[in-house]
């Protein structure tokens, strides 16, 4: 069992900073569907300059995100459908063509650590202990009263950007470096979108991110024990129980819960 | 302002329009340091873009303006962060520059503040959402105090307070007048203003029309100057119909904001015609003049439909296939009527239902009303438009705070509705 | 007539980009476009594959378009998608009928959880959708390996449908009914009275209520719509080309609806083209990467730049 959580721990990294990422980005207002493809991007990056590779990708991709959405005011949803399509496209094409120069591995794995533990700790000052988070929470909740007060929603949506481009493109360099031995296509399998649910699951806490990602990873971990205890059919309703839960969370059952008031609204 | 005081704000021969409409019309007056002064008249007599214009929040179309640098304003609308607790909001307006704060030293920090305004406000960990509507105004005030402004600008403060809370505010305000803060005071209610205000500015129609810094003006001559033209609506009234036991067009005025909306919502069923005063959300702009038309009658024969109504409501359109949202607002103010009034409505609730239109609309829109009444529907005519009610109704009642007045014939209206809309009666 | 010309010159400037994204690889620009143009269009066989490709892409468009109509993002058209192949191969013995009405009535319900869930606890239907959609895709894991798996248990996937669909010439049925359903849903949308309130309903609901709209109701109705016609989507996707259900049935559907709903303008009629486009261009990368070694994840890329135009270019004209 322990070495079932250890496993989890580990592999569910790249989960966890996606989910802190994207926790921060939400709390400022914004839903970004295109974090699965930041993190596929940064990936990509990682396999080809490391850690800084990775972390330009996903700068790169936030960018965009926040050229369509905070100054172009397109449509969250469908920048972020647009962005995950594009780098999905875009790095297989690379992929097949560049012939995978690939960065080193990672022999000791400090991003683990990073995402348990330091992540954590920074992002529950920066946003509850800070007069900067008390901004970046405002422009989630209600950017008018935050313009009435002389403050630029913009300006800490785009903060928000580059912290989660920040923290996505550590868990892209963990994705490719640390868990394999460089890029592959689609290798993000979906887990941008799984980093949605937990904020969610999360009630957009730090706490509950954490708590989050470590019951959907284990959840995903214990797959492969069921499979190999040969309870291979189980295992897909198990995988389906946290998204039910989730939902379960999104519609108050479980108690209050509140989504950032101005989530997924433009700035005009 | 009297001849010690130096003038804090001064401004000469201000005038803003709003396309055909005069918001402020060669608007001159000054305010001395200070002095408290009550600026009122009807909703859309200008006071709020006035005072929008002295605190730099809009441009004035022409004449000068000399003000403070630090100007505290609160508007009639909050600008509170709901979800955030009373502190967080503090800190959210007068922290300028990064620091570490944790939630308890915030709150702190948050109740010295709140000491040194003199309000009272306990318990800092509220959030704005769950204060009540005075403790929302109180906090809205105490922001606008911590920043030590030479010119407060209070924007329609008590209109959402208790008595008990309106007394605390007036207490508040003359201390700071006492310290040397100007304060000008936007409200609609005569005894309220002159509770506290030395010298009061009426403004009606983006005009000043009376200021008692020129003396010997009574509460009810400022009432009569505020509301206007009522004796000239009274005199061209139409012969009076023999009284029914409930008349066909009732009026229901009051200045704006005293529970009107809450009232239009609660007697609006789902077979009620209704035309709301929430203009910009009448019609749908992006459809047609005969889609909008459809919406309440049906595809079927909607293009005919819409053809008829258009030649009998004299709606200015290329036709029934313009699309609504390019209609003036006097047209788009037709449509709605065409709208609801064709499928005879049993009950007709109309809100403010001339309000910016040009006279012609008007005349049209009340020649409208008075025949679906005559027609045999009740009609609900809220407005704050006297000249209108007595112009139209049958019958009258005022709605001050919520509260209905006893139902009045006109000839009784004439001589009381001032005083209840301005609650003095 | 304007927005059609946006769409026309969203799709050019795709191709545009993605010759150019070629050549900086070193491939002739002009060789991968011919290639795609051949692989697409080029043969009756090519076209048949392109045909067969659009029919998933046009439903789950049509579902966006139908839920963004009435003010809703429908972003679970996967998770319909797959609810409604389910129903469709249960439902698959009692005919073809059957089982397009039962997945019809599936992906209605599973859309509806929905817009349910919008309903009585104001959850938003863009998270509550992504949610149902990973609960969609493993409960079809979980049929494909358990319940449902091949008599033969050989691998994970269901035994073939009962009934399939024919095919008229070369091409199967479910070509000729998707565009049927297309027009069907514009004049739903555009001929008549529900329509006109869905829309209402979406451009502005505020002013739909003062008309006397239900809107709440309206969106219930608008989504359960939305789900159907995805719903659909998965029948004729099972019982016309793969007749087996497997894991990555649906893969990506969803959220290439939502590239063909905005390219084609929302609109549905305009969706048949977008479609069409975007199934040529699927077909044709395949094309592609068998005969010049060219990634045909180059489909997905220009469905990317498509968008990122149309976006683009709606903002110029929103601020002219």
């Amino acid at each position: 069992m322990l070495s079932v959580i250890a496993l989890a721990v580990v592999a569910s990294t790249p989960l966890l900073l996606c989910v802190e990422g994207e926790l921060v980005v939400q709390r400022s207002g914004m839903i970004n569907l295109g974090v699965e493809g930041m993190l596929l991007a940064a990936a990509f990056g990682a396999s080809i300059g490391g850690v800084s590779g990775a972390v330009a990708a996903a700068v790169f991709v936030a960018f965009l995100f926040g050229l369509f959405t905070i100054v172009l005011d397109a449509d969250q949803i469908v920048t972020g459908t647009a962005l995950n399509l594009l780098v999905l496209g875009g790095t297989s094409l690379a992929y097949r063509e560049m012939q995978s120069r690939t960065a080193q591995p990672i022999r000791l794995d400090l991003i683990t650590p990073v995402a348990w533990i330091v992540a954590p700790i920074v992002l529950a000052v920066l946003l509850w202990s800070t007069t900067t988070g008390l901004r970046l929470r405002a422009a989630g909740e209600d950017p008018n009263a935050m313009r009435a007060a002389r403050w630029s929603p913009a300006r800490y949506r785009w903060m928000a950007l580059a912290i989660e481009a920040v923290l996505v493109g550590l868990a892209g360099t963990h994705l490719a470096l640390a868990q394999s031995n460089g890029f592959a296509e689609n290798m993000s399998a979906g887990r941008g979108f799984i980093a949605l649910s937990v904020v969610i699951f999360g009630r957009w806490s730090v706490r509950g991110s954490i708590a989050g990602t470590a019951l959907f990873g284990i959840a995903a971990a214990l797959q492969y024990a069921l499979q190999a205890a040969n309870q291979g059919i189980a295992f897909h309703l198990l995988l389906a129980t946290p998204y039910v839960v989730t939902l379960l969370i999104l519609c108050g059952v479980t108690g209050r819960v509140r989504a950032p008031e101005a989530l997924g609204k433009s700035l005009r | 302002m009297g001849p010690t005081t130096r003038a804090m704000l001064s401004l000469r021969g201000i005038t803003k329009s709003f396309g055909a409409t005069r918001a402020a019309d060669d608007v001159t007056f000054s305010v001395g340091s200070g002095e408290i002064v009550g600026l009122i008249g009807e909703n859309g007599a200008g006071k709020t873009t006035l005072m929008r214009i002295v605190a730099g929040e809009m441009a004035a179309d022409s004449g000068e303006i000399v003000a403070p640098p630090r100007i505290g304003m609160v508007h009639q609308h909050f600008a509170l962060v709901s979800h955030f607790s009373i502190a967080e909001n503090l800190a959210l307006a007068s922290e300028r520059d990064f620091r570490f704060v944790s939630s308890h030293r915030l709150e702190r920090e948050a109740e010295t503040t709140i000491r040194e305004s003199g309000i009272d406000l306990p318990d800092v960990s509220r959030r704005a959402s769950d204060l009540s509507v005075g403790e929302r105004a109180k906090l809205e005030l105490i922001k606008a105090v911590t920043s030590d402004p030479e010119l407060l600008i209070l924007d329609e403060p008590t209109s959402v307070l208790t008595p008990i809370e309106c007394a605390g505010l007036f207490r508040l305000m003359r201390r700071l007048a006492a310290s040397g803060t100007t304060i000008v005071f936007i409200s609609h209610k005569i005894p309220e203003v002159m509770e506290v205000a030395e010298r009061l500015v009426v403004m009606r129609r983006g005009e000043v029309v009376a200021d008692t810094s020129a003396p010997g003006l009574t509460a009810d001559e400022i009432a009569e100057t505020m509301v206007g033209g009522v004796d000239a609506g009274f005199s061209r009234q139409r012969e009076s119909k023999p009284r029914t036991p409930a008349p066909p067009l009732l009026a229901i005025v009051g200045v704006a904001g005293n529970g009107q909306r809450e009232l239009a919502e609660t007697l609006r069923g789902a077979n009620t015609a209704f035309i709301p005063e929430d203009r910009a959300n009448a019609l749908i702009a992006e459809m047609t003049i005969a889609e909008n038309i459809a919406l309440r009658n049906g595809r079927r024969g909607a293009r005919e439909r819409a053809e008829r109504l258009i030649e009998s409501y004299r709606i200015k359109a290329t036709g029934p296939g313009q699309l609504a949202g390019t209609l003036s607002g006097g047209n788009q103010q037709k449509v709605v009527l065409a709208r609801e009034l064709d499928r005879r409505p049993k009950l007709l609730i109309a809100s403010e239902p001339t309000r910016g239109l040009d006279i012609e609309a008007t005349r049209f829109v009340h020649e409208q009303l008075r025949r679906a009444a005559d027609d045999g529907a009740e009609v609900l005519l809220i407005t704050s438009d006297l000249g209108e009610a007595f112009k139209l109704a049958d019958a009258i009642q005022v709605i001050y705070r919520g509260k209905l007045s006893p139902r009045m014939s006109r000839e009784e209206a004439a001589t009381r509705v001032a005083k209840l809309m301005a609650g003095i009666a | 007539m304007k927005r059609a010309l946006v769409a026309a010159a969203a799709s050019a400037a795709s191709l545009a980009l993605l010759a150019f994204v070629a050549a900086t690889f070193g491939h002739s620009p002009l060789l991968v476009l011919r290639t795609l143009f051949e692989g697409s269009i080029g043969s009756s066989f090519a076209i048949e594959g392109t045909l067969t490709k659009s029919v998933p892409l046009l439903l789950t468009g049509l579902s966006v378009v139908i839920a963004f109509r009435a003010g809703a993002w429908n972003i679970g058209a996967e998770g319909q998608f797959i609810a409604g192949a389910i129903a469709a191969l249960l439902a698959s013995r009692f005919g073809n009928v059957a089982a397009i009405l039962a997945a019809a009535i599936a992906g209605a319900a599973w859309a509806s959880i929905a817009s349910l869930m919008r309903l009585w606890r104001n959850a938003p239907e863009v998270l509550t959708t992504i949610l149902l959609n990973f609960i969609a895709i493993h409960l079809l894991g979980w049929c494909v390996n358990g319940p449902l798996r091949e008599a033969s248990g050989q691998y994970p996937q269901s035994d073939p449908a009962s009934s399939s669909l024919p095919a008229i010439g070369s091409v199967y049925v479910g070509v000729p009914l998707s565009i049927v359903i297309a027009v069907a849903m514009w004049w739903l949308l555009y001929r008549t009275t529900e329509g006109l309130r869905l829309r209402a309903t979406g451009f502005n609901a505020g002013a739909a209520r003062y008309a006397g709209i239900n809107t709440g109701w309206q969106l219930f109705r608008a989504m359960a719509i939305s789900g159907a016609v995805a719903g659909i989507g998965g029948a004729f996707e099972l019982l016309g080309v793969t007749h087996r259900l497997f894991e990555r049935f649906a893969a990506g559907y969803g959220y290439s609806g939502i590239a063909v709903a905005l390219l084609g303008q929302l609109h549905p009629l305009a969706n048949i083209a977008s479609a069409l486009f975007f199934a040529a261009l699927t077909t044709g990368a395949g094309e592609l990467q068998r005969s010049a070694g060219i990634s045909s994840a180059i489909a997905t890329l220009g469905q990317a730049m498509a968008i990122l135009v149309v976006i683009a270019v709606s903002w110029r004209r929103r601020n002219a």
